[in-house]
């Protein structure tokens, strides 16, 4: 073979392009294909009766062209598959309306309930970022055993809520409730605290987040009108639109229960200014807040600004007398209380 | 106790932990700090800490400051690797003359002597003892100035303020600011950048200072690196240039491990490490005077001597199969021809030549031994005369006499080029290795580590000759 750097030149960016279109990240040929040949009944018959769960826990009934149309499946598998959940029981036909059985609802619960302890996982014990989350635990909720289930519940201490603030069904099938309304419902000057973020579709959730947007803050609604939606939380104001706050679900507070209006977030702390920590948003899990409470960032302690780094972050937070640099993205998830005075 | 007792016992305890709710840990911590910090102010009284409080924050005002933060740090970083470098030159040519230039041939002496069989002398003399002593002398000086010196700092207080300056660019690319410190001890040796990763206590963050500390370009390539840019890159500026030419090529090639580092790091968190769970926390501890004896007294015992014990156990062996390949013979060729001639078609599309990858293959224990044994393998293979047998490394007193031989050995100026890529770019030592596999335990992380700069330099010096012979 005669040697030009040229062909060789090609030969390498050929081979280069072969392996990004074989792996590149989702799309790549490799993932597809590995994909289909796992894709078999278990996981359609799971999905639909998935769907039929949520879409019966909000009151909506569903017919065979509803589910066609809300499964990424063809027609003639979702068609073939109902017919045998009908048979071995799973759901029944109420005119064409479809409608889980009792143990077709119990088999949903436990796909639910997979779902959601690995997201909890997930957010707890592993560094994926918040938007991997619901993609992997949907691939997640087929696999687990009942054993695997319960093993990874007890070690993660049989939580009672996802990182979203979904129930988790327990081993029984008890789902906790949740009570609260959406964002987008309140009225001008209502207090409450955001009890869950819902994370479908995913466009919405990704604005949540770039709005920085909490779970657990506590809110004042400035403002609600076919617009705009605007709220006061931990010291900052958000503009949502109102399909978007109708993602967010709010727990109502009395007055009286609810705590300072001057909460603000760590970050928004100034030089010479003192403040006392509130507390760690819920937003700050696993590894990394049990970290910040061993360091001393608990209820009551005393916080100041000791020095800033040139490129303006991190920045050393002087707290029981020790000098603690963290993140900016770390320092909104510490809440605090400004106008302390300054103490000696 | 009965067995539905126990039953309602756990319902009764899942049930309490319902209750209980996510606050628990919050709470607890709270309440032991609330203990403790009674307990404090009831039994210790703080003597006046004022006053050197306010020097500790006027350094830091200095030393983190937008305009002075940097320029110190940096030109710390520099100080600490020129007196490294000059100041290991003459303790290395004293141990090289005395360890290579009068023990190695007395001993030969002694081998004839008392009538040693000229292969068992040739294998344990020329092969094992000659590695080992040449790792002692180029690494053991070097070692023994940057180890103390960079613990001094450490001791001082200084280095966590760094960590501090530097974490927003570290940030970026998704690793820890003190990454910036195993880096920078990588450029002393990559096993102990490795070993001084124990500092960043979050996981994911640790591997990526693990995976990418090869990067850092390591006592045992700094002479390598200079010694080819002051032959090839000198020689095509002006004699008057070509000093600063050479050292600009070198301080270019530290720079461009620096990018390869934070891309590395920034393609590992996009990819196979983004699970690891990341937690970031930074303490700066106030200043302290420091403790020069003691700090000497542990770097050499704790760094330098652990590190060099590992090198040449790894070295002895690698000295023994250079001189077997040399020496063993298939046909009328010996095994290093053969190598060599299989390996030069592939070192040929890499801009490299067969001597220089199998160099790079034998001498994976140890950096050091790689132009000698380029070398002695190109005597071996053109025939040249010099040197000082097959198998036994040698360098040449002068700078143009080595010259010299790598030319008459088809070298060119790519080949110096891509050889200084190389040399960046390859398998990290097998000390290095070791040492990653025992900080990570894992078998897994320990071949992405060895694997991927490896990978990097073959791209990186393919394309590098593909382009080069376009034009």
């Amino acid at each position: 073979m005669n040697y030009n750097p040229v062909n060789a030149l090609l030969i390498f960016f050929g081979l280069v392009l072969i392996g990004y279109l074989l792996f590149r990240p989702k799309s790549g040929w490799f993932w597809i294909i590995k994909n289909n040949l796992k894709s078999n009944e278990k996981i359609i018959i799971e999905d639909v009766l998935k769907q039929l769960y949520h879409n019966e826990n909000s009151g909506k009934e569903m017919n065979l062209h509803d589910l066609s149309n809300s499964l990424k499946f063809s027609d003639g598998t979702i068609v073939d598959v109902v017919k045998k959940m009908a048979i071995i029981d799973l759901i029944t036909f109420n005119g064409d309306i479809i409608q889980l059985t009792s143990s077709g609802r119990d088999y949903a619960l436990r796909i639910v309930r997979v779902h959601r302890l690995w997201e909890k996982y997930l957010a707890e014990k592993t560094g994926f970022d918040k938007t991997e989350w619901h993609d992997r635990a949907e691939k997640m909720e087929h696999k687990l055993s009942h054993e695997e289930t319960d093993r990874l519940a007890s070690h993660l201490g049989n939580p009672k809520y996802d990182p979203h603030g979904d129930p988790i069904p327990t081993k029984l099938g008890k789902v906790a409730s949740l009570e609260g309304e959406f964002l987008s419902s309140l009225k001008v000057g209502t207090i409450g605290r955001i009890i869950h973020i819902e994370d479908e579709p995913d466009v919405i959730y990704k604005q949540i987040l770039a709005e920085k947007i909490h779970i657990g803050s506590q809110i004042r609604v400035i403002e609600n009108n076919k617009e705009r939606v605007v709220f006061y939380a931990e010291g900052q104001e958000f503009i949502l639109a109102p399909i978007v706050a109708a993602n967010i679900t709010i727990a109502l507070l009395e007055k009286e229960e609810s705590l300072e209006e001057n909460m603000a977030r760590l970050s928004s702390l100034k030089d010479n200014e003192e403040a006392e920590i509130i507390g760690i948003s819920k937003e700050s899990r696993g590894d990394g807040r049990r970290r910040l409470l061993d360091l001393g960032f608990v209820k009551g302690a005393k916080i100041s600004i000791d020095l800033k780094s040139p490129l303006g972050n991190p920045i050393a937070y002087l707290i029981k007398g020790t000098s603690i640099a963290l993140r900016k993205d770390q320092a909104s998830k510490i809440l605090i209380k400004k106008g302390v005075k300054h103490g000696k | 106790m009965k067995k539905d007792e126990i039953e309602k016992l756990i319902t009764l305890s899942s049930d309490l932990r319902w209750k209980i709710g996510d606050e628990f840990h919050d709470s607890l911590a709270e309440g032991i700090y609330a203990d403790a910090s009674e307990i404090s102010n009831a039994s210790v009284s703080r003597a006046n800490e004022k006053k050197k409080f306010r020097l500790d924050s006027k350094i830091d005002s200095i030393v983190t400051s937008k305009t002075w933060g940097f320029p110190i740090m940096f030109l710390i970083l520099a100080l600490i690797l020129w007196i490294t470098i000059v100041g290991a030159n003459y303790p290395s040519a004293m141990l090289s003359n005395l360890l290579l230039d009068n023990v190695h041939p007395f001993l030969k002496e002694v081998a004839a002597n008392i009538g040693m069989p000229w292969w068992l002398d040739g294998f344990l003399i020329d092969g094992v003892y000659l590695a080992v002593a040449w790792v002692v002398a180029v690494m053991l000086p070097p070692m023994a100035i940057f180890f103390p010196l960079f613990t001094l700092l450490e001791d001082f207080g200084y280095l966590p303020r760094v960590a501090f300056n530097m974490d927003y660019l570290f940030k970026k690319s998704g690793a820890h600011g003190k990454q910036a410190l195993t880096m920078s001890m990588g450029f002393g040796c990559n096993a102990a950048g490795v070993v001084a990763t124990r500092i960043i206590d979050s996981p994911r963050e640790r591997l990526i200072a693990i995976i990418t500390n090869n990067f850092s370009l390591c006592n045992g390539r700094w002479p390598t690196q200079i010694l080819i840019a002051t032959i090839f890159i000198g020689a095509v500026v002006p004699s008057s240039f070509s000093a600063v030419a050479s050292m600009s090529a070198v301080i270019g090639i530290a720079i461009l491990g620096i990018f390869f580092m934070f891309l590395t790091s920034w393609a590992l968190t996009k990819t196979v490490l983004k699970g690891e769970v990341s937690t970031f926390n930074l303490e700066l501890p106030p200043y302290r005077p420091p403790r020069v004896l003691k700090t000497i007294y542990t770097s050499l015992i704790d760094r330098t001597l652990i590190v060099l014990w590992r090198a040449i156990v790894f070295a002895a062996p690698a000295g023994a199969v250079i001189w077997l390949i040399s020496n063993i013979y298939i046909g009328n060729e010996s095994i290093a021809a053969w190598t060599i001639n299989f390996l030069d078609g592939f070192g040929f599309l890499l801009g490299l030549n067969g001597v220089i990858l199998l160099a790079y293959i034998v001498a994976i224990p140890a950096n050091e031994i790689v132009i000698p044994t380029i070398l002695m393998l190109t005597v071996l293979v053109t025939g040249v005369t010099g040197g000082e047998g097959a198998g036994v490394m040698f360098e040449l007193d002068s700078v143009n006499a080595t010259g010299d031989l790598l030319r008459a050995g088809g070298w060119t100026l790519l080949t110096a080029v891509n050889l200084m890529l190389f040399s960046l770019l390859h398998n990290p030592c097998s000390t290095t290795i070791y040492t990653i596999y025992k900080e990570t335990n894992s078998l897994k992380w320990t071949t992405v580590a060895t694997i991927l700069p490896i990978i990097m330099g073959f791209i990186v010096t393919f394309l590098v000759a593909q382009i080069w012979r376009l034009f």
